[in-house]
């Protein structure tokens, strides 16, 4: 007997040559992957900016749109995500992309959970390809995937005008629908089908992505999120956010995880 | 030392046999006056008239408790069988490991203390009179569930929990590579992987509680201390189907898998076994009803008998599951044995088949069953489909010696509502097993081959299963492989009372509404004269079928 998932058939083995996966694990980052979410980010960004006066309006202007957020936040997540990036109008966009780097290595890297870097790893080990989708801005996402060698993601996207952010926000908005709409979009382009992929993901905003997949997983779901998965008998995930601060990013490298559980799986099979 | 155990009767291999073969007015033959039967019926119990010329098989009344238990233990310890005392193997450098089963035993989970909690307290003192400080105490749990703390806690007790919680006392973790060893490979090329902890340990001293024949021996140590590396060699289709049964470890391939395992561990490690029985006071005080004949029931009853169907009746499935389980039997131990492994069980086993075998004229046609709220592996949890058909065709049907109560070619009557209901967080794989692998195929030998590595190398229920409280991936594949020996055997399995019917068609059975239809479609195949045998629970029975 061996532990390898399936004999290779030559359909797979083409598949593989080629780089195709044979399906993929969609993940949803805030509150999923890391303990954080997209306000932090925003406070980080606007207390870093290069000029105190920039700092202290921005900063100012944000605590003063918290209640609406926060409303936002309660009616639906397109609505939060379309008001908070507003808050970013007028920034540059290298500035962005370098806070956004920053932010990425001093503060993300340290909040990911060490066991959502285990399943990422692991799902890959097992051919699954990971596949990041958020409602963080890109110039954040975009360093994290680079970081945890995740080729594709998707995240909103703000656009820009002469070099400046002008608050709004590319089509489609990742938030709720568009999340299955895109994930339906890469399977048709990757040939991959959607009732093999998984998907993580923590908020009850994120249910039409999970839906959209074979194998949902609720991670550290909310109350709402919590008692769908019940009744529709997903499995529950639930990383403890005290083991998440463990120590600088060396610790965390996933690198050290895939390479654990590929030994892990290549041994299995080599003995049986 | 006077044998604590004096007061119980100490019976010959001839006695056992005479004790045995005067139990046979515990099958009852019903005729049309006699009483409607008590039938497990998931959370609830049916109420039932059978057929005049149904043969009952009641379980035989409880063992007397051993008066002092921790007396029994303490002389244990002191005169083990084939071993020095514990007290002469110790010494205060030595490194001590302390397995102990998990909470799929007993069944309903049994009133405190404990027995394992006696038998620690014992074992901790004497440890700790001698000096022996590298101790650590590991739930045997193999590929089931993480225990929870509360649950813990509850199992061992105040004293051991505070002075090892949860550094020197946790959950065994067979997918932490770091923490398993290779012991070798037996001669029929089984691997022997072991929990490192105890393969490095200068004394390992199993805690066990015989519920059943096939608990206890070498599938103590060589079965809940070792992953899915080790048991995929006889937890397989082909295996199983060749056990018969599951509790006649003697005519088990299960068992003679096991035992060929445990052997190579004893020959490597030293390994103390402790292994205790109880008696079959499942349900006593305002509920001890249930074990009674129903034709013997008084007045008074027949009064808790209408009071405790119609309050379940009245609940709503949450609660009255969650009410259920918090149920504790006042199980009285019987006996208690350490020593080496093998002399130690074939006392326990003498033991429990004392308590459990009662002698059965012939096969039947048809064999009705009654599933009941609880199994072993789903202690304050849901008992989803898959276990429904593990505890029926794995679990009942073979409650047997000799051959199965129910002809080749016969039919199986499941008395259970068959809802499709799981708990996410313990069963999250069998969700998967039961929607997608069964919806292609029943076949056990299919499964395996198309499935299983999948399932257990899968990232997910990996994670569920070492830092949530999920059974391992493969676990439901082992449920279903469980029924193997029942599948080959019988014609028809029949779900009575079966409130979804799709549940019983993934499963390959037929689903009726009631018993009575049940019985009905079973006659049809076997004639108007069809014989027809209810194994009656509570508590349980072993049947010596001649």
């Amino acid at each position: 007997m061996s532990v390898q998932p399936k004999t290779r058939t030559p359909r797979s083995r083409a598949r593989a040559a080629r780089g195709v996966p044979k399906a993929a694990a969609f993940y949803d980052l805030d509150g999923t992957l890391m303990d954080l979410n997209l306000v932090h980010a925003a406070f980080f960004i606007f207390a870093n900016l290069g000029e105190w006066s920039g700092r202290v309006s921005y900063l100012a202007a944000f605590v003063a749109r918290l209640p609406m957020l926060y409303m936002a936040e309660r009616r639906d997540r397109h609505l939060l995500n379309v008001a908070l990036y507003e808050t970013f109008k007028g920034l540059s966009q290298d500035r962005l992309e370098a806070l956004g780097e920053e932010y990425c290595e001093r503060i993300l890297m340290a909040h990911l959970y060490p066991r959502a870097l285990d399943i990422i790893e692991a799902n890959r080990a097992a051919g699954f390809a990971p596949v990041l989708v958020t409602g963080s801005p890109d110039f954040i996402v975009a360093p994290l995937a680079s970081r945890l060698r995740i080729d594709t993601f998707v995240a909103n996207r703000l656009i820009y005008s002469r070099g400046r952010a002008t608050g709004r926000l590319r089509e489609p908005v990742m938030a709720g629908e568009a999340k299955a709409a895109w994930c339906a979009t890469y399977a048709a382009e990757h040939r991959v089908d959607l009732a093999k992929c998984w998907g993580y993901a923590d908020s009850r905003y994120d249910l039409p992505f999970l839906i959209a997949l074979g194998h949902p997983v609720a991670v550290n779901p909310d109350r709402r999120l919590r008692a769908i998965a019940q009744s529709r008998q997903w499995p529950v995930l639930r990383f403890a956010k005290a083991q998440a601060r463990r120590g600088a990013a060396g610790d965390l490298d996933p690198r050290t995880a895939a390479q654990d559980w590929t030994e892990e799986k290549l041994d299995g099979a080599a003995r049986s | 030392m006077a044998r604590p155990e004096a007061k119980l009767k100490e019976l010959k291999q001839a006695e056992l046999k005479h004790e045995v073969g005067a139990r046979r007015d515990l099958v009852v033959t019903l005729n049309r006056r006699s009483a409607p039967r008590l039938i497990p019926y998931g959370d609830e119990f049916m109420f039932e008239k059978l057929p005049a010329g149904t043969r009952v098989i009641y379980p035989p009344p409880p063992l007397d408790a051993l008066p002092d238990p921790d007396a029994a233990i303490r002389y244990a310890l002191l005169r083990p069988l084939n071993a020095d005392p514990l007290f002469a193997q110790l010494n205060p450098n030595m490194r001590v490991t302390i397995a102990l089963d998990d909470i799929s035993l007993p069944l309903p989970p049994m009133r405190r203390p404990d027995i394992r909690e006696r038998l620690l307290n014992q074992v901790l003192q004497t440890l700790a009179d001698y000096g022996v400080d590298d101790v650590h105490l590991i739930v045997a749990t193999a590929l089931h569930r993480r225990m929870t703390e509360s649950e813990i806690r509850r199992m061992v007790g105040e004293r051991a929990f505070k002075q090892y919680w949860p550094d020197r006392l946790y959950n065994f973790d067979g997918e932490n590579r770091a923490e398993l060893a290779m012991l070798g490979k037996t001669d029929h090329g089984e691997e022997v992987w072991l929990s490192r902890r105890a393969a490095e340990s200068d004394l390992v001293i199993y805690l066990n509680l015989n519920l059943v024949p096939m608990d206890g021996g070498h599938k103590s140590v060589a079965v809940g201390l070792a992953p899915y590396q080790s048991l995929r060699h006889h937890h397989n289709p082909a295996t199983l189907r060749d056990s018969h049964s599951y509790m006649d470890p003697k005519r088990s391939a299960l068992h003679s898998s096991a035992n060929r395992m445990g052997r190579l561990v004893n020959a490597q490690l030293n390994v103390f076994s402790i292994e205790t029985a109880v008696n079959t006071q499942m349900y006593g005080g305002m509920l001890d009803f249930l074990q009674k004949n129903e034709d013997q029931f008084n007045d008074w009853d027949r009064a808790r008998l209408k009071g405790f169907r119609w309050t379940l009746g009245n609940l709503s499935n949450d609660t009255r599951r969650q009410m259920m389980h918090q149920y504790a039997a006042p199980y009285g131990l019987t006996g208690v044995w350490a020593g080496e492994t093998e002399a130690v069980h074939r006392q326990a086993l003498a033991r429990v088949f004392q308590q459990y075998a009662v002698p059965v004229k012939g096969q039947s046609d048809i064999l009705i069953v009654g599933v009941p709220y609880i199994c072993p592996y789903n202690v304050n949890s849901i008992m989803n489909p898959v276990l429904v058909q593990c505890t029926g065709l794995g679990y009942l049907f073979n409650m047997y010696r000799n051959q199965p109560l129910v002809k080749p070619g016969g039919t199986m009557i499941i008395c259970h509502p068959l809802r499709d209901e799981f708990h996410p967080e313990h069963h999250p794989s069998y969700i998967e097993f039961f929607h997608r692998c069964l919806a292609e195929t029943t076949d056990a030998m299919q499964l395996e081959k198309r499935f299983e590595a999948e399932f257990a190398i899968n990232p997910t229920y990996k994670h569920m299963y070492r830092f949530g409280h999920a059974y391992h991936g493969v676990h439901p594949f082992y449920m279903w492989y469980w029924g193997e020996p029942a599948r080959q055997h019988v014609g028809r399995v029949i779900a009575a009372g079966c409130e979804e019917p799709q549940v019983a068609a993934r499963m390959g059975w037929e689903a009726a509404d009631t018993l009575d239809e049940a019985i009905a479609m079973a006659t049809a195949d076997h004639g108007r004269s069809a014989s027809i045998t209810y194994l009656h629970l509570p508590p349980l029975v072993i049947a010596d079928v001649e």
